[in-house]
């Protein structure tokens, strides 16, 4: 029998296909041209349903909700429309099992991460997806597929994470960061991004498999793929991905840095591991000064620790007046070379993951649940070739799994953001806050990827880009602009990053409290995004607009 | 990134909404509506094919006089890839679904 390709199947197409013919309904069709409305704006065209396809209808009987990107309109990148299509049906799906409506949602991944072009609006669209998703885990699993040309990579990598199960084929590859980029940020003895068989080597799925990044690859056959989803269902299959931390910080514990580590190598570290118990220990106070950073400044102005350590000398955390505070730092002389800048690597991750887990554990029985201070200083995640091969998106989904989850058991989980919070070391940690609090600085740093990168990327100058960031406050690297995105709980304006004396720690710590207190009786999703001022008159208005659309129409 | 706007006196009347295509490099899609008028609201991604943009409708409306609104996102079809798209969008109109 000849067989029916899935990868050659547009976005639309392959949403239909993994359906029982004539049972799949579109939600939010191209007839309703809901296009982007940042991109014409960048000279960019747009497309009907900005990329995200939603159908619903049976798998084998079986109520499905297909959300396939589109991999070939801008890179199947994730915006505000499109985030918010992806959102808005995860919340129905998940809406319709808690009402005991057995419906499975099923993740066509072919997307290269957060749309550049509308870059802060994509970090926050992820983050809302990942909350979505590990909501959704309690009722029924989420099943991934990577079928390729494009492959999974970015924060939508993140994601592929937190899946229940990943399903690829073998024209598929998975990564955090891609070549091109890790070349830009590390160099090209780092990762030669023209070296074609050494990438699909690292990232493709034959070896993603074998070291479980992903679960599963079948034949590039529509009915090969529909049963493989078919049969992870029913199995009710579940890789636990992000609950691993001590099985990796075990693997990480026996990996020189310093020295080359290929593939065959990493596979063999890989299978003969064993996990042993990992803690991080409460930050204590020392004579020997740190590396400086306004992360690690605030943090030990909050929790009154001086030169705070712990057995990781990047992840601080310490309990204070009954919240728990937790900061990634920098450390000059790391044995993880790209995370010396405060870069969120492999370890970090999974680190936050067991710090916040075990507080999660501890107040399991407790009607008060502690809050969680996060102290947002990363310039961004690490940028390396080691950290693609292990898996670096398992550690940022690692650490915004165990926040998701904290928030959504009742942790308040509040952000302060004295330095910079970029890309995926923002989504793992900071962004599955349900209240951000910022200092009004010049120096903050807030934004989907480097200057450098981004116009590499979307193939445009660093002058074409800085225009672009003129009329799309999305595109912008300050603070000032991502105010008006709406996500902000507060902007403070008379403190500065580098300033953390005595007047401006008690004004934080007031702001803290007040943040901690408006999350008491509210829900413990991500919606104070879309619900301040701001978000409803401009900054999320395309998101309500969308939001609005995809639950008129869902039970229609 | 430029925007066309081209409008014909078409006779055979659109009855439903259909989509081909995909925004991806060097294709477009097109959404056709019923409509009164024959309205053609193009965006496309190649500046200054207006002329050729003329050509290829006007050739495709001789045969084929839709009458109905297309939205028209293009990503730098060739004309032969437009000719395509038109094509496929009328099939769609003829197919019983």
């Amino acid at each position: 029998m000849m067989k029916n390709s899935f990868v050659e199947l547009n976005g639309r197409q392959r949403a239909f296909s993994l359906l029982d013919e004539n049972t799949g309904r579109e939600i939010v069709g191209p007839e309703f041209d809901f296009i982007s409305p940042h991109l014409e704006p960048q000279n960019i065209v747009p497309e009907s349903d900005d990329g995200v396809i939603v159908v619903k209808g049976k798998l084998d009987g079986k109520t499905a909700v297909i959300i396939s990107i589109e991999g070939s309109f801008q890179g199947g990148g994730i915006g505000e429309v499109s985030g918010a299509k992806i959102v808005a049906a995860l919340e129905k799906t998940l809406e319709d099992n808690k009402n005991g409506i057995k419906e499975y949602p099923v993740i066509v991944l072919d997307t290269g991460g957060v749309r550049l072009q509308e870059a802060n609006y994509g970090l926050l669209s992820i983050s809302e997806i990942q909350n979505a998703v590990i909501a959704i885990k309690e009722y029924v699993p989420v099943i991934g597929i990577v079928p390729g040309r494009v492959g999974s990579f970015g924060g939508m990598s993140i994601t592929s994470a937190i899946l229940s199960y990943l399903i690829t084929t073998p024209k598929a590859r998975i990564a955090l960061n891609g070549p091109e980029v890790i070349e830009q940020e590390a160099g090209v003895r780092e990762f030669d991004s023209s070296d074609k068989n050494l990438i699909w080597d690292t990232l493709g799925t034959r070896q993603r498999v074998e070291t479980g990044i992903a679960d599963e690859v079948v034949d590039d056959d529509v009915s090969a793929i529909k049963d493989a989803i078919n049969n992870a269902i029913e199995q009710n299959k579940d890789a636990h991905r992000t609950d691993q931390a001590d099985f990796y910080l075990s693997l990480l514990d026996e990996i020189d840095f310093a020295q080359p580590l290929n593939t065959k190598q990493y596979r063999d570290l890989y299978s003969k591991n064993k996990a042993t118990k990992h803690v991080v220990n409460e930050a204590t106070a020392s004579q020997q000064a740190k590396t400086k950073s306004r992360g690690r400044l605030w943090f030990e102005k909050l929790t009154g620790i001086e030169n705070a350590e712990s057995n990781y000398p990047t992840v601080l955390h310490a309990e204070k007046d009954g919240k728990e505070y937790i900061a990634i730092v920098p450390d000059e002389n790391n044995r993880f070379p790209r995370v010396r800048k405060g870069e969120v690597g492999l370890q970090e991750g999974f680190l936050v993951a067991e710090i916040v887990n075990k507080i999660v554990d501890e107040d399991k029985d407790k009607k008060e649940k502690r809050p969680l201070i996060l102290v947002v200083d990363v310039p961004s995640q690490a940028y390396g070739y080691k950290e693609e091969l292990i898996g670096i998106h398992i550690s940022l989904a690692s650490a915004a799994a165990a926040y998701a989850k904290a928030r959504q058991a009742g942790h308040p989980v509040i952000a302060f953001i004295p330095g910079d919070a970029v890309s995926g070391g923002f989504l793992a940690h900071g962004l599955q806050s349900n209240r951000i609090i910022a200092l009004a600085d010049d120096s903050i740093t807030i934004q989907a990827m480097s200057k450098a990168s981004a116009a590499r990327i979307t193939q445009r100058t660093i002058a074409e880009l800085e225009e672009a960031t003129k009329h799309v406050p999305a595109m912008a690297y300050d603070i000032h602009n991502y105010e008006k995105l709406g996500a902000l709980y507060k902007l403070v304006q008379d403190v500065s990053s580098w300033d953390a004396n005595e007047n401006a720690v008690e004004e934080i710590k007031t702001v803290i409290d007040e943040a901690i207190e408006s999350t008491e009786n509210q829900p413990t999703d991500l919606h104070f995004r879309y619900e301040t001022p701001i978000a409803v008159e401009s900054g999320r208005k395309a998101t309500n607009k969308m939001r609005k659309t995809v639950f008129e129409q869902w039970n229609q | 990134m430029e925007k066309l706007n081209f409008t014909y006196q078409n006779s055979e009347a659109v009855k439903k909404f259909v989509h081909v295509g995909v925004v991806a490099s060097g294709d477009l899609e097109i959404l056709l509506y019923p409509a009164d008028e024959t309205t053609i609201e193009i965006v496309t991604g190649s500046d200054g094919f207006k002329e050729v943009w003329k050509n290829v409708l006007d050739r495709f409306f001789t045969r084929y006089p839709l009458k109905g609104k297309f939205v028209i996102h293009d990503f730098g079809a060739t004309p032969g890839v437009v000719n395509l798209r038109l094509t496929q969008a009328m099939e769609a109109l003829n197919d019983e679904k």
